[in-house]
């Protein structure tokens, strides 16, 4: 090791190659780390054969009669060594099918996984032969995917689809409802675990007979949708009580004494919960697991439907457990360790090349919210809160993604923690803000307790989850295509001749910044007004193709009004939706440099500028030089901020205007997943400096090195480019890369809570960091058998560095790594 | 003049985000000159009070067809020690000339004013951990009135000041300053004056009057003493082991030893200027020796 180098915990793990000591969970995870997934078909299957049966009936009556045949004949599973029973597919990494989505080229996308570069999967030939003999063709001209290319404008169209067979993503206006049948979402758990799933039937069973028998709506809306639930419950409960007589049956041949009674006592549980209320912890966190898991069976929900609150709604059965002397800490940590290496092992198949890019790593959120404030404004954390940190710290898997969210009176105990389990260097926890989230949430028509009491969902985002009602997956908007198409008048450099954009003059006549800048707005616009006629078609054609009894159930508002969560309008609930903008960073420092260098210092005309970009500045490292010197976003350089403020503005003024026509809240957000870098792939050199097709910024974060200020100068920029007046915002992700000599000893621990207290203070959103030093990213991409196990922190989540494709690894390392001085 | 005199001054560098200068998260503010040459320095454009040139031939894209120099200069020919000779500090015109930043001009001049907002933004920082601004340098009582000036504009806007200090500086200066400071750090280098004259090219009669001077004066402020361990000057238990004991007993008195590194060298050959010959590495376990004499 080098003289004074400073290596996270994580790194030096690595380094001496240590597993999880003797760990249950550590051993399970050991038995599948680093193996490819596969796919299992069951869950297409059943829900195939079943729709081919329910023809012309109504669709959340079909939903509920396909998860009542999965959970009658799919296979179930009680593993080896597992305390907690069930899983959605065969055994090691596994993804499901959800064919009604985009199952019109899943005969062509089978065929492909394997190969691919982005999340790859495995599939027996048996199995995709009978995906493309059996599921597949039932399928065909049924699914929500062709059913929205069909229904958008020509015009759309263009910035949405190539022209292929499979109608595949431009990366320009790109809609994300064809590849995830529902947004990020929240269940509230804490309904099932209260009156279980026989509470929920008999609810739904009083409601039924409340009907009137002689309304119209009432027979053919609300009757269907009360009998789905009931179907849904029996299924689930069902689905349960397969998997107890499994473990009974295994207990009975089980010889090793300690294991049977395991067996045993997750039989009983499995009969027990989630069809009746959980009395202890163990049975709320089994009961809790089969209700998110046949969430994954009903739909295809955007990362996965996430957990919620889990300190907050488990708490009270692990107090009173503890309090009886049934469980202590590492037993509880056991349970959720349990749960973690459960999930793991699921994996978000998306079989589109834009869903598998956008999601590298096989990425999935199923995040855990923790800390935070109860609903009557209190701080929240508890013992448990702490169990969660430590889990992190002790077993640092990448799933579930954990979210700490943190507010004024976060107690320092609860900061400390958090600062030291971002010290481990493997990403967790994000952090969320409830000094920013609440106020816009009640801006938006919360109330006060529901606000306090929302729950981070999936990556950046945040869920009330009885008064969320908006389900349809938004569009990211590739915002440099738009200024590219500034540049070469409505073209881009990729689609040759073809005029997408506005034609907005040719950059030879562009006599001030003042025109450009206008020229470039005028893009934008355009982009969102496409993206807009997405979402309204997508509004629309949602409810026809979709259904969610099970999600339905666990929502107030949908059992009052007896309603899916897909109708397009339910009373009382808020639709937050948002809309992404892809390369900020990007666009502002490209917009600054033409500003400086051309029409303010006048060292080089835009004519050179534009020649040298069409040249991917090859030949013109002057030009290049010139243009990256300039001011960019990232640098609390208000010249850079001023102009990334009015981007941010001009689109908030614009959702703030027809958003409302579409009766519900898209809100501007900068959280890019991984998309940055297929976006890249299709936009040529750009002004700032940036080559061809090479990834764009990330979310609100700098352009890839170009923040030389350090980590508090990223946070300024971010708050100077915010418009605080506007409540048309939703979440900023932003990305922090931090050596660990900054954060080394108590005194960096110190230090770094002071810096979390002050991004609080700041009112930004979300922040997340990777603790780690460039030389291990280096070493892991040149050599990654050694490196299998090592976590970085990616967008909202964190994944296996080893498993990114090269493109997104050298996003990683170039992001720039922050040395204290 | 005697109306701006302090007003403004030669800066050449507002660092945020430092950790390891005084408590919690600071912003330094690197004033330049110094009366000191220690043969180690790691901030050589630090020592001249005027603004320099830099030069790094590896940046420079002349051969890839730039010529945004020619303006100013013959770029084929050009060199920074030769600049800085001819110019003396008049060298306005290279800044921001070079797109490739192989041309550099370390030092503008700025107003006590204008350092002290450019502190103050990074003030949601400072608050919770009483992080706040530090003057360095070169020396930063060198320019003296200009310090004083920032310090009193600092804690106008109520903000935590400290400085690094090489000691070597008037005493007055010294002592306003240590009114206006809430924590110091005191850098000795040797306690031998002989030797301290032939590293640094200064006696430390001066520096040590006046570390007494605070010990004295200001007894409540907090003195962080410092030494740079530096292979063969004052690598020994006897050289630190003698300012262990000229610090032990005193009050409000800390003293941390920093290792020794060579991050300053590659600045040596920007100003065209040769590293003193000093061996490549500290000894880690001497230093870990050393480390026993730390309070």
């Amino acid at each position: 090791m080098p003289q004074n180098k400073e290596y996270s915990p994580q790194e030096i793990r690595i380094q001496q190659g240590g597993g999880y000591g003797n760990k249950r969970a550590g051993r399970i995870l050991e038995s599948f780390q680093g193996s490819r997934p596969v796919i299992d078909i069951e869950r297409g299957k059943y829900f195939t054969e079943s729709f081919k049966q329910t023809e012309g009936q109504p669709l959340v009556l079909r939903w509920a009669k396909a998860l009542y045949s999965y959970a009658e004949n799919a296979s179930v599973y009680v593993d080896d060594g597992q305390l907690i029973a069930g899983r959605a597919g065969r055994e090691g990494r596994y993804g499901i099918l959800y064919p009604e989505l985009d199952g019109d080229f899943l005969d062509e996308a089978i065929k492909r996984l394997p190969e691919r570069e982005s999340s790859p999967f495995d599939i027996t030939p048996e199995d995709a032969d009978y995906i493309i003999n059996e599921i597949s063709p039932y399928w065909k001209g049924k699914t929500f995917h062709e059913a929205l290319a069909a229904a958008i404008p020509e015009e759309t169209r263009k910035y949405t689809y190539n022209n292929d067979s499979e109608l595949s993503s431009r990366f320009i206006v790109n809609e994300t409802a064809s590849f995830r049948s529902s947004i990020q979402w929240v269940h509230d758990y804490e309904k099932p675990l209260h009156i279980g799933f026989n509470g929920i039937k008999k609810e739904a069973e009083e409601r039924l007979a409340a009907l009137d028998e002689f309304s119209p709506v009432d027979n053919t809306e609300k009757r269907p949708f009360l009998e789905s639930v009931i179907i849904t419950a029996d299924a689930i409960i069902l689905w349960a009580n397969r998997h107890a007589q499994l473990a009974q049956e295994k207990a009975e041949s089980e010889t090793n004494e300690q294991r049977k009674a395991e067996l045993l006592e997750i039989a009983r549980i499995c009969r027990k919960v989630p069809a009746e209320p959980a009395e202890s912890f163990y049975e709320a966190v089994q009961s809790q697991w089969f209700i998110q898991l046949f969430s994954r069976i009903e739909q295809k929900t955007g990362t996965i439907i996430s957990n919620g609150r889990m300190d907050q709604y488990l708490y009270p059965y692990y107090k009173a457990d503890k309090e009886k002397g049934l469980i202590d800490e590492d037993g509880a940590e056991e349970l959720l360790e349990c749960v973690w290496v459960s999930m793991a092992q699921y994996i978000d198949l998306y079989l589109s090349k834009a869903g598998g890019a956008f999601n590298e790593g096989y990425a999935h959120w199923e995040a855990v919210t923790i800390g935070g404030q109860t609903p009557d404004g209190r701080d929240a954390v508890n013992e448990l809160t702490y169990i969660f940190l430590r889990s992190k710290r002790e077993f640092p898997l990448n799933y579930p993604d954990l979210a700490a969210r943190i507010h004024t009176r976060s107690p320092e105990r609860y900061l400390y923690e958090v600062a030291e389990t971002i010290k481990d260097g493997s990403g967790f926890p994000k952090l969320i803000n409830d000094d920013e989230v609440v106020p816009l949430l009640l801006a938006k028509g919360a109330q006060f307790e529901e606000a306090y009491d929302y729950s981070v969902s999936g990556c950046a985002e945040c869920r009330m989850p009885n008064r969320d009602t908006y389900t349809s997956p938004c569009a990211y908007i590739n915002f440099a295509a738009a200024l590219e198409m500034t540049v070469y008048n409505g073209k881009m450099l990729k689609y040759g001749d073809e005029v997408i954009g506005l034609q907005t003059g040719e950059a030879e006549d562009f006599e001030s910044f003042d025109q450009f800048l206008d020229a470039y707005l005028r893009q934008q616009k355009n982009f969102m007004k496409h993206a807009f006629i997405q979402q309204h078609e997508i509004i629309r054609l949602r409810t026809q193709h979709f259904a969610s009894p099970l999600g339905s159930s666990l929502h107030k508002l949908c059992m009052e009004q007896q309603k899916d969560i897909h109708s397009p309008k339910i009373e009382g609930g808020i639709d937050l939706g948002y809309f992404e903008f892809i390369g900020y960073g990007t666009v502002i420092d490209s917009l600054a440099a033409i500003k400086k260098v051309v029409f303010e210092d006048k060292r080089i005309t835009l004519a050179q500028l534009k020649e040298a970009m069409e040249h991917n500045f090859e030949g013109y490292e002057p030009i290049r030089a010139l243009v990256q010197n300039a001011p960019s976003y990232g640098n609390n350089d208000s010249y850079a901020d001023e102009i990334g403020k009015l981007l941010d503005r001009e689109l908030l003024a614009y959702t703030k205007k027809y958003s409302q026509e579409l009766g519900v809240h898209l809100d501007l957000r900068y959280v890019p997943f991984t998309s940055n870098v297929p976006f890249g792939k299709v936009v040529s050199a750009t002004p700032n400096g940036r080559l061809a097709y090479v990834p764009l910024s990330d979310g609100s974060s700098a352009s890839q090195g170009a923040d030389k200020n350090g980590p508090t100068a990223i946070l300024l920029s971010n708050f100077a480019t915010k418009n605080y007046d506007y409540r048309n915002r939703a979440a900023r992700l932003l990305n922090i890369k931090l050596s660990p000599q900054c954060v080394k000893g108590g005194e960096g621990t110190a230090k770094l809570v002071d810096f979390i207290r002050a991004w609080h203070d700041l009112k930004l959103w979300h922040i997340q960091f990777n603790i780690i030093n460039r030389e291990t990213l280096i070493k892991a991409q040149q050599n990654p058998d050694a490196y299998r196990s090592l976590l970085v922190r990616v967008a909202g989540y964190s994944a296996y560095f080893c498993e990114l494709s090269k493109d997104l690894q050298d996003d990683i390392i170039s992001r720039t790594e922050h040395d204290a001085v | 003049m005697s109306g701006t005199v302090g007003k403004s001054g030669i800066v050449f560098n507002i660092q945020p985000y430092s950790l390891h200068d005084g408590p919690g998260i600071r912003t330094i503010v690197f004033l330049k000159g110094c009366p000191l040459r220690c043969i180690w320095c790691s901030n050589p454009e630090s020592q001249n009070t005027y603004p320099e040139i830099g030069f790094d031939r590896e940046k420079c894209i002349a051969g890839k067809g730039c010529d945004f120099c020619k303006g100013v200069c013959d770029i084929g020919s050009f060199s920074a020690a030769g600049a800085n000779a001819e110019l003396k500090g008049s060298c306005g015109g290279f800044r921001e000339v070079c797109p490739a930043g192989a041309i550099q001009v370390y030092g503008r001049e700025m107003t006590a004013e204008e350092i002290v907002s450019r502190a103050e933004e990074e003030s949601a920082f400072y608050s919770h951990g009483k992080g706040g601004i530090t003057l360095s340098g070169g020396e930063p009582f060198m320019q003296g009135d200009f310090a004083l000036e920032i310090l009193r504009e600092a804690k106008r806007r109520r903000l935590n000041t400290a400085a690094e200090t090489c000691g070597c500086c008037d005493t007055e200066i010294l002592r306003q300053a240590a009114g206006l400071l809430d924590y110091i750090m005191f850098d000795i280098k040797l306690l031998d004056d002989e030797r301290h004259i032939r590293y640094t090219g200064g006696s430390n009669r001066q520096i040590l009057e006046n570390l007494e001077m605070l010990f004295s004066e200001f007894p409540g402020l907090h003195k962080h003493i410092r030494t740079p361990v530096i292979p063969t000057v004052n690598d020994s238990g006897d050289d630190i082991g003698a300012i262990n004991r000229f610090l032990s007993g005193r009050e409000n008195c800390s003293y941390e030893l920093l290792p020794y590194h060579r991050f300053g060298t590659g600045k040596y050959k920007l100003l065209g200027r040769e590293y003193a010959d000093i061996p490549e590495r500290l000894d880690d376990e001497l230093f870990r020796k050393l480390k026993a004499f730390e309070i």
